[in-house]
């Protein structure tokens, strides 16, 4: 038994040999070796517990040598499980206790003050060592429940489990239930659940003025209008775009897809912008009803219709996406049955192919309802008064009320228009959804399109799609001139102030205003890709290949949030990491953290889809074979995945750049963002450059997914993978 | 080696896939899985192998517990249904896969798969892709794959069920063949009890999660000891006969007008279940001799081989075979039925 044994003398090791406590430096000074004993800073966990007066450590580390001994006993497997598994749970639950119960100030709580007296000590967020050992016993209990027969006898898939789960409870789970905590706590911190009730019924929220006349609605209302508009009119836009691409024979079908990779490559707020330089006070179209009616420009593009027209601009091709496959996924054998039954084309469509894309519709509604409520990006730049709640919790973290309760109160609510659109979306496609593609092949071609239907869908989608184009080229054209609206001379200078290198005697500088949170954001997002990928994958391995007991629940949470807005993760993320035992606010580990479980559940969807596609007697064969689990994911599943790998690769990444709402809350001057840079120079009105940025984040991810590409291999990015069966692939 | 199962159970959730199971599997046999799809045969196969371990009971394999060992640390391999080739690899390299796995060197690994694709006849096609073989080449290279592993059990999940008539029963033939020669512990599941009956030394035949028996593929046939066994194992006619004792070891079992003397020694005098297997009745224009079954032919198909006929007689509507191609009789015929003694059987309930 080398693994317990492994793990034992590494969680001791760190217990003695490294800093329990996180360093204000960090680890890379060195400064701690020698005051790894002394320093109340610096000390390992022995020494706290015993030098330092942390005694509540000791019990953690003597559970961890109980590990030790049960791994040198000569035991009988399942024994061996047994006293591992007691051992370790119980310094798990040692560790947990200690770290929610003693915080900055002693107990944390005011019942264990009252029943266990006042304590006189305090400790900050766990370190190195704490953290090490914290995974030790982590990985000693996953062992521990494989070798009672748990998992499958695997110890890595136990241990693979017990890492995705450890990390969706540490990352997800705990942020969103602090944001609940926050709610019901008044600014020194204290229990008042009647603050919720208060901050909840606030008329800011819930007012119904703008119907009967005179005054503005509540956010609340707000949002959930503007979400609604915004799901009709994209799921109606995309179900034309569906059926011009699949059930016609329109010459610019491959164009089509084009405008479904924009988007995701786009910050969420150029389409704003581009709408601001067409339709804004000195817009183009402002400019000419002057010019030639003499008609004073106005700010009328701002509110309610900005944001709703940039909505539909940037989520039409997320509509498109979902509604494509439903289109396709109608079979033709149902169509080409109903045709025999004496139906023309139109009562085919209307009775037989409408019907069946029914729950794909609510589908695609759902969607763009929880894209809209969600977007942060388009209300910020285009909103004006019109506040939604996205925006308005922004303003109570950052602006003036520094209303954290406010903040949370709303985030609340938020999350349960999300949550409660997610659940209504899985009752509906999960009830009612007529899966129409099975694995055999559908002979048949699909009926085309009746007249009727097809005129109707070009003369909206094709229009549209038009002006889309248009506006991503003024966007374009917006970085090249020198002030729009006034002075349409071409130039470059706003990407010179922001991406100038000047030669200088001490070699290049990097002066232009951009470069700061240019690489900061590449470094970060570089760091969090492939880490998003792993973790996403790995949990879709586990999700789609192993059976174990919590199996639905681990898969229902990375759904779950995957729809939970990215303001409340930044919200949520702020109140959870502030304090110990995990305090990581203003470091770049706290975005990275972000990232991650910002997009990991992307990487499960694909992840999943992709793996459901691969035999899975492929993998047992490989286990039958004498492959481990690890082999057996790097030898066979791994080689089978490499489109999906591609995909949360570029996914990761470009989630990661084009991110706004949720790391808006977590930069620092030292670690500035590049999306959060382009929103502040939009809010002081600097188009120009904000342009020219966004212009340069578009052809940076355009390289870095080429790059990828070629360093995975195969180019199958967006192409659905043939079905892989063992032998007849 | 042996495998043995004491008392096993597997549930998912409350659906309970195998409900107490227990049989021994000695070393050097070819034992049969035999059971209608969803009898738990082949959760009781994944038992063995390891990729499902049990709810409750012991699993031995050459006398060592091995309940809770994952597939990977038990001395196993096993052949797919689908052959589960890894598709992004050569044939060499999907024969090398678990001889690398067990941390062979390369080249060794190499030599070794040679002579396992030799042994299955598939020498030459080293470098082919899985794709590139045909439905019995791809099985052969699974055979393989599994061989050269020198597992001390060898399991098979339906091998045969994706390939064509003809090539099924060349391919059972030389599985075997290849068991017999090589003195290997194979255990087969198939639903097919042809099949069974033709590779099996063997044969235990599960349904609902339980075995129903267990014994030789003459054992099960002629003396199944269960109502589903006399369905399952070949056609039979289930009818109502009375018994009655004409010495230790003989009855007589009467069906309408027929009467037949069969060896027995256990059944009680009185009403009984009777199966009547179809190649055992005889039809002859009408009238026979005394003993034998009026009937009237109901419906008659000409089969190349045989012919079959539905007889409605007075203990029942008859199936029966007859290898009497050159006189078929026409439906609606009046017939005698009589029975041979070694295709009636006493059923216990």
């Amino acid at each position: 038994m080398r693994a317990p044994l492994a793990w034992s003398v590494a969680g001791l090791l760190a217990a003695v040999a490294l800093p329990w406590y996180a360093l204000q430096e960090g680890l890379d000074s060195g400064a701690w070796l020698s005051g790894l004993w002394s320093s109340e800073d610096y000390a390992s966990g022995l020494a706290q517990s015993i030098a330092h007066g942390k005694w509540w450590l000791a019990p953690v580390l003597a559970s961890l040598a109980a590990c030790l001994a049960v791994a040198l006993l000569p035991l009988e497997r399942e024994r061996q499980g047994t006293l591992l598994l007691l051992a370790s749970g119980l310094g798990l639950l040692l560790f947990v206790a200690q770290a929610l119960g003693i915080g900055l100030r002693g107990w944390t709580t005011e019942w264990l003050n009252a029943l266990l007296g006042e304590l006189d000590a305090r400790q900050v967020g766990i370190g190195a060592g704490g953290a090490l050992v914290l995974i030790a016993l982590l990985s000693l209990l996953s062992i521990a429940l494989a070798l009672r027969g748990g998992f499958g006898g695997d110890a890595f898939v136990a241990g693979a489990v017990t890492t995705v789960a450890a990390s969706i409870v540490l990352f997800t789970a705990w942020p969103i239930l602090r944001i609940l905590l926050q709610a019901f706590q008044d600014g020194d911190g204290a229990f008042m659940p009647a603050l919720l009730i208060d901050r909840l019924a606030a008329e800011k929220i819930w007012s119904l003025r703008c119907l009967t006349g005179g005054g503005r609605c509540g956010v609340a209302w707000n949002t959930l209008f503007l979400a609604l508009a915004c799901g009709a009119g994209t799921t109606a836009l995309g179900l034309a775009f569906a059926l011009i691409a699949t059930r016609t024979c329109f010459a610019y079908k491959k164009t089509l897809r084009v405008l479904t990779v924009l988007p995701i490559i786009t910050p969420p707020f150029v389409i704003g912008l581009a709408l601001i330089l067409v339709f804004g006070r000195s817009g183009l179209v402002n400019q000419f009803l002057e010019w030639s009616m003499g008609v004073q420009s106005t700010r009328w593009i701002y509110g309610f219709q900005g944001v709703f027209l940039a909505q539909l601009f940037a989520f039409t091709p997320v509509a498109f996406l979902v509604l494509i496959g439903v289109v396709e996924g109608v079979s033709p054998t149902l169509e080409e049955a109903s045709q025999t039954l004496r139906a023309d084309r139109w009562a085919t469509f209307s009775t037989v192919s409408l019907p069946l894309m029914r729950p794909g519709l609510a589908n695609a509604f759902l969607v763009g309802f929880i894209e809209s409520i969600a977007d942060f990006g388009n209300p910020i730049v285009l909103g004006g008064d019109y506040g939604v709640l996205s925006t308005e919790i922004y303003f109570a973290v950052v602006g003036a009320q520094l209303d954290y309760g406010r903040a949370a109160a709303l985030a609340l609510l938020l999350l349960t228009f999300a949550l409660g659109a997610f659940f209504l979306q899985r009752r509906i496609v999960g009830t009612r959804s007529y899966a129409t593609i099975s694995g055999k092949g559908d002979s048949g071609l699909p009926t085309p399109l009746p007249d009727r239907a097809r005129r109707a869908a070009q003369w909206i989608a094709l229009p549209w799609a038009g002006f889309t184009l248009l506006l991503y080229g003024f966007a374009f054209v917006g970085g090249l001139v020198k002030v729009w609206g006034r002075d349409y001379t071409p130039t470059l200078d706003h990407y010179a102030k922001a991406f100038a290198i000047e030669h200088t005697a001490d070699g290049l500088i990097w002066s232009g205003a951009a470069w700061n949170s240019f690489w900061t954001t590449v470094k970060l997002a570089a760091i969090a890709a492939p880490l998003t990928a792993a973790l996403g994958l790995l949990a879709a391995w586990l999700l789609v290949r192993q059976r174990f007991a919590g199996r639905a629940t681990l898969e229902f949470a990375t759904m779950l949030s995957f729809a939970v807005p990215g303001t409340v993760i930044g919200v949520a993320y702020v109140f959870a990491f502030n304090v110990p035992p995990i305090e990581i606010t203003g470091t770049a580990m706290i975005i990275v953290l972000c990232f991650i479980f910002r997009n990991m559940p992307v990487g499960v969807r694909a992840g999943m889809a992709a793996m459901s596609q691969i035999d899975r007697s492929l993998d047992e064969a490989s286990l039958t074979l004498r492959g481990r689990a690890p082999q057996t994911l790097v030898y066979v599943v791994l080689p089978l995945l490499r489109p999906a790998i591609v995909g949360a690769l570029v996914y990761g990444f470009v989630r990661a750049v084009t991110t706004v709402s949720a790391v808006v809350f977590l930069v620092t001057a030292e670690y500035e963002l590049a999306t959060t840079y382009i929103i502040l120079r939009v809010i002081n009105g600097d188009y120009g450059l904000a342009i020219a940025y966004s212009c340069a984040l578009i052809v940076l991810m355009l390289a870095v997914i080429l790059v990828i590409q070629f360093l995975v291999g195969e180019r199958r990015l967006g192409r659905r993978a043939p079905q892989i069966q063992g032998g007849r692939a | 080696m042996s495998v043995e199962f004491r008392d096993v159970v597997k549930r998912y959730g409350t659906a309970t896939a195998v409900a107490g199971v227990s049989f021994i599997v000695e070393a050097g046999t070819l034992v049969t899985l035999l059971g209608p799809s969803g009898c738990g045969k082949t959760t009781t196969l994944r038992m063995i192998a390891g990729l499902v371990l049990p709810s409750e009971g012991r699993i031995l394999i050459a006398g060592r517990d091995v309940t809770n060992l994952s597939a990977t640390q038990r001395d196993v391999s096993m052949v797919f249904q689908s052959y589960a080739l890894f598709p992004h690899m050569s044939v060499l390299e999907n024969v090398c896969y678990g001889l690398r796995r067990s941390g062979q060197r390369k080249a060794e690994a190499a030599d070794r798969a040679r002579e396992g694709l030799k042994q299955v006849g598939l020498a030459g096609f080293e470098e082919r892709q899985p794709s590139e073989l045909s439905g019995g080449q791809q099985q052969r290279v699974a055979v393989a794959r599994a061989l050269v592993l020198k597992p001390s059990v060898l399991l098979f999940d339906e091998p045969l069920s994706n390939l064509d008539a003809r090539l099924r029963r060349q391919m059972r033939e030389e599985i075997r063949e290849l068991q017999q020669r090589l003195g290997l512990t194979v255990v087969y599941v198939t639903h097919d009890q042809q099949e069974a009956m033709a590779v099996s030394d063997r044969i235990i035949v599960m349904n609902a999660g339980r075995i129903e028996q267990q014994g030789g593929p003459r054992d099960l046939y002629e003396r199944p000891a269960t109502p589903f066994l006399a369905r399952f194992m070949g056609e039979s006619n289930p009818a109502r006969g009375s018994i009655r004792r004409l010495a230790p070891d003989k009855v007589s079992v009467r069906l309408g007008e027929a009467e037949i003397e069969i060896a027995d020694t256990a059944t009680a005098d009185g009403e009984a279940t009777v199966a009547v297997r179809p190649e055992a009745i005889t039809v002859e224009p009408a009238p026979g001799p005394a003993g034998t079954l009026p009937g009237k032919i109901a419906k008659a198909s000409y089969l190349g081989t045989h012919m079959e006929y539905s007889i409605n007689t007075a203990a029942g509507t008859l199936f029966a075979t007859c290898p009497r191609v050159e006189r078929p009789l026409a439906a609606g015929a009046a017939v005698a039925v009589s029975l041979a003694p070694r295709g009636v059987i006493i059923v216990r309930q």
